[in-house]
């Protein structure tokens, strides 16, 4: 049966704990607030920057130019072969009567079209990969079908922007991982203090017959309220800053789309809590692990 | 009954706290441990709780070798094994009922043995009338008592007191003496670590003697010094 004594005991340990020694608590909460912070700040920024970077690679498309010998029968089943291909996402034919129709409906206004007199556009095929890498490889492909004139699709500028981005994807990831370990350090070190000012605590259990865990408990505990406070803390003032400056980033610096929508705010909110609940763990954990270690 | 076997410790500092020390002690008996400050006391005393793990022979508490026991089982020796110091180690936001409670708490026991339990150490030394203070409210004798109902409140088999009139006036040092030998005489085996002479003399009990880590004396019904009287 459930000994609610004993229980009782245990959270008001906690909660003792955790209010007596109330500077060195704030302190902790206070150093896990900024963290989180920070790494709130870096990540935002970050999706910010990956959804500018995906937009722009996103519009990365393939223009299959065709013969205009090519008879409909064929042009159809290069349609049908190129919906059936895995890695292509839409396919989308313009015939070359279109194709005219669209430029003279542009050009009106800027030029006389009467000297037009002819139909110079081919019979194009647009081709819109699900994977933005996987664009160079088709394009070369398509070059080699029978019946293909040209294929464009931004040779050269494609391969750098696709570079680019899988160069700064690896940059975030990076400093997300450094911010990550700094962040955490600074976290250890923070909640290491206030169990250190605890060892004369720690050694009184000890000498009347705690167990590990028993000395262990309270301060996993702690530490988890303090790395869930903090965050929280972190959280509230992440989210007030993003609502009170967002709106103004996105009127000065429209091409970024700086939304509310366009990031995932409640994993991100999930995420920096447990980072804060994991790290506030560990630290308490391995500190008092430390003063554990008996003859 | 507590064995030294040829005991020496050595701490990672170089320090030799003790060496080649031979010691029964028998259950229920009363032992003082003399000598001036640095010989070995406390170290002979720490080896018995097993807060330091001889570098050489090996100590037996009730039958059970120390030489390996695993950490894990530490705790349950120092259920039998209480502990009472010269600065009391009491928790300065507890109060004197909660710090009794607290050695109890700690180690599991259920609320009913705690509210069964601390009312009988704190009667038995004398501060249940100041239950709900806290250590800066009492005098040192009555910290020191109520550190006394901690560590008898698991039961301990041995009591291990280092120094425990070391921060007491001569009268109230007589009466905790008195409270100790009160509670040996309920069976618990006594070993106290002391400078106080007058005790000593006082008692005539078992005196065993340290010098720079070596028993130099150990004497049924001792004084402090010897040849005196």
């Amino acid at each position: 049966m459930l000994d609610w004594g004993r229980v009782h005991f245990f959270w008001a340990e906690v909660g003792q704990n955790f209010t007596r020694n109330i500077a060195m608590t704030l302190t902790a909460i206070g150093t896990i607030a900024i963290s989180v912070v920070l790494l709130g700040v870096f990540l935002f920024l970050r999706s910010s920057f990956d959804a500018v970077m995906q937009n722009l690679v996103g519009q990365v498309a393939i223009a299959v130019y065709l013969r205009d010998d090519v008879k409909p029968a064929a042009i159809s089943a290069m349609v049908q072969s190129l919906k059936a291909d895995q890695r292509v996402d839409s396919v989308r034919f313009i015939n070359k009567k279109s194709a005219m129709a669209n430029l003279r409906k542009r050009l009106r206004g800027q030029m006389n079209l009467n000297v037009i007199n002819t139909n110079p556009l081919p019979n194009t095929i647009i081709v819109h990969t699900k994977l933005p890498a996987d664009v160079p490889l088709l394009a070369q492909e398509l070059q080699h079908r029978p019946g293909v004139d040209v294929v464009n699709y931004g040779s050269g500028v494609t391969e750098k922007l696709l570079r680019t981005e899988a160069v700064f994807s690896a940059v975030g990831v990076g400093v997300i991982a450094l911010l990550l370990i700094a962040t955490s350090l600074i976290m250890f070190n923070t909640i290491r203090l206030t169990v250190f000012a605890r060892q004369r605590e720690i050694r009184i259990m000890q000498l009347v017959g705690a167990t590990g865990w028993a000395v262990r408990w309270p301060f996993v505990f702690e530490g988890m309220l303090s790395g869930l406070v903090g965050a929280t803390v972190g959280l509230l003032a992440l989210s007030s800053g993003y609502r009170s400056l967002v709106p103004k980033l996105a009127i000065n610096v429209p091409f970024i789309p700086f939304s509310v929508s366009a990031i995932p705010l409640h994993h991100l909110a999930l995420e920096l809590l447990a980072v804060g609940v994991l790290v506030g763990m560990l630290s308490s954990l391995l500190s008092v692990g430390r003063y554990l270690q008996t003859a | 009954m507590i064995v030294f076997r040829d005991v020496s410790l050595v701490y990672p500092n170089g320090v030799h706290a003790l060496t080649d020390i031979v010691l029964s002690v028998a259950r229920g008996e009363f032992l003082f441990l003399v000598g001036s400050s640095g010989q070995g006391k406390s170290s002979l005393l720490r080896c018995i709780n097993r807060e330091v793990r001889p570098t050489e022979g090996e100590v037996t508490v009730e039958g059970q070798s120390l030489a390996h026991l695993r950490n894990g089982d530490i705790p349950f020796l120092r259920r039998k094994v209480g502990v009472v110091f010269q600065d009391f180690k009491l928790l300065h936001q507890k109060t004197v009922w909660e710090n009794v409670a607290y050695a109890l708490q700690v180690t599991g026991a259920s609320s009913r043995d705690v509210l069964r339990r601390v009312p009988r150490q704190l009667e038995l030394v004398g501060i249940a009338h100041k239950s709900k203070m806290f250590p800066h409210e009492l005098s040192g004798g009555e910290q020191q008592r109520t550190a006394i109902a901690r560590s008898l409140v698991n039961n301990p088999l041995i009591l291990l007191c280092d120094e425990p009139t070391g921060n007491l006036d001569p009268e109230t040092s007589s009466e905790i003496m008195a409270l100790l030998a009160r509670i040996n005489a309920k069976g618990t085996t006594m070993i106290v670590a002391t400078h106080n002479q007058a005790i000593v003399d006082r008692m005539r009990r078992r005196v065993v003697r340290l010098v720079n880590g070596r028993i130099t004396r150990d004497e049924e019904r001792g004084r402090y010094h010897v040849g005196l009287g």
